[in-house]
């Protein structure tokens, strides 16, 4: 089975590779694996006036899973909460148009998104009830 | 709902369910062979592995008792005996075989058999979702970091040398943990068997069992994980 020339293009040069640290203000953290196959997704988010304004992520993984979850960072960048809750994986597999084998790599990334988002708003709601 | 996970101790009465014989419409009663005519029936597909070889649905199972089983039915179903039979028979036959062979290899492989036993008895995997092991996903990540170190750095070199004998370390740590997982898996097979032993309805049983069963998706998924990093730290180190 032949990569298609995007996926190839994430695998090769990643965008936002990396991590920020947990505890950083604005942080949310997504944390996530497929257990069938053994791949491991983290996304972070970092959130300034409810815009998203860096992503990071680290995979391990196939190449079809770091180049889902590198474009994803790409498209949150710039994104507010709610934009990004929209993002589907069914988007991310027309992008990199992903064989059906490899659908629950963008399922992943899809899962890391929303429980980066979710992380974040756990997060927000501590400081927010803290300070009252 | 659990009443059909019970089985009784006679494989006669549990194996697949009564339908009509397709040749002499006498009832058959779940035998690979029909009582009255003698022809082959095949195999329902709601028939799940354990009872086509009339096992009850345990997770310890004798290796030499199913190799028995297999190559009984296998020259049951053995194309060479249906070489005069009508067409129907024969390919009733190599559906058979084919679905034998399948059974076998899944119930043969420990890890394969608590898999399919999760899917039997949970539905599918993906029903019983456990919070995913965050210690465990920073560990892969973080030592996926010092593979890409190792896989840029000059291997020769000392800083080459010393990452490698860091991950010779790990690798070795990893495969003590898998082993660890695979003993707690066998575990978790003997208190299954138990608990299916007592066949009690009560609701301390069922959630038991619902505890058995999301404690073995737990061990198998994080045993997944280890093995795949275990696999790519065995390609990059060698």
């Amino acid at each position: 089975m032949a990569y298609s020339d995007k996926v190839v293009d994430h695998f090769n040069n990643p965008r936002n590779m990396g991590s920020f640290k947990k505890d950083e203000e604005g942080v949310g953290t997504g944390m996530v694996g497929a257990p069938e196959c053994g791949d491991v997704m983290k996304l972070q988010i970092k959130v300034q006036n409810d815009m998203i304004v860096d992503a990071k992520f680290k995979t391990f993984g196939c190449g079809s899973a770091i180049a889902s979850s590198s474009l994803a960072t790409e498209w949150l960048k710039g994104k507010t909460i709610e934009e990004a809750q929209k993002i589907k994986n069914t988007d991310i597999v027309q992008e990199l148009n992903l064989p059906p084998v490899k659908i629950h790599c963008s399922v992943l990334a899809e899962d890391a998104i929303k429980a980066a988002l979710a992380d974040y708003q756990k997060k927000a709601d501590g400081t927010t009830s803290a300070a009252k | 709902m659990d009443h059909q996970h019970t089985h009784s101790s006679n494989p006669r009465e549990l194996q697949m369910a009564r339908s009509m014989c397709w040749h002499c419409q006498s009832e058959v009663s779940g035998e690979y062979f029909c009582d009255r005519c003698v022809k082959v029936q095949p195999v329902s597909k709601e028939t799940d592995y354990f009872t086509c070889f009339g096992f009850p649905r345990r997770l310890t199972i004798d290796p030499g008792k199913l190799e028995a089983k297999f190559y009984e039915l296998s020259r049951a179903f053995h194309p060479d005996f249906y070489q005069n039979k009508s067409e129907t028979e024969q390919s009733i036959s190599f559906g058979n075989a084919a679905t034998l062979n399948s059974a076998y290899r899944t119930l043969r492989d420990p890890i394969q058999r608590v898999e399919y036993l999760l899917d039997l008895e949970a539905g599918s995997v993906k029903e019983i979702r456990n919070s995913p092991p965050a210690d465990l996903f920073e560990e892969i990540l973080e030592l996926q970091d010092t593979l890409d170190e190792y896989r840029a750095s000059d291997r020769a070199s000392d800083a080459g040398q010393q990452l490698r004998t860091t991950l010779q370390a790990e690798q070795q740590t990893l495969e003590e943990r898998k082993r660890d997982m695979e003993t707690q898996l066998q575990q978790l097979f003997t208190d299954w068997d138990l608990l299916q032993d007592r066949g009690e309805a009560t609701s301390q049983a069922r959630s038991e069992r619902d505890r058995l069963l999301k404690q073995m998706r737990e061990t198998l998924s994080n045993r997944t994980y280890v093995k795949s990093i275990i696999n790519d730290l065995v390609a990059t180190i060698g």
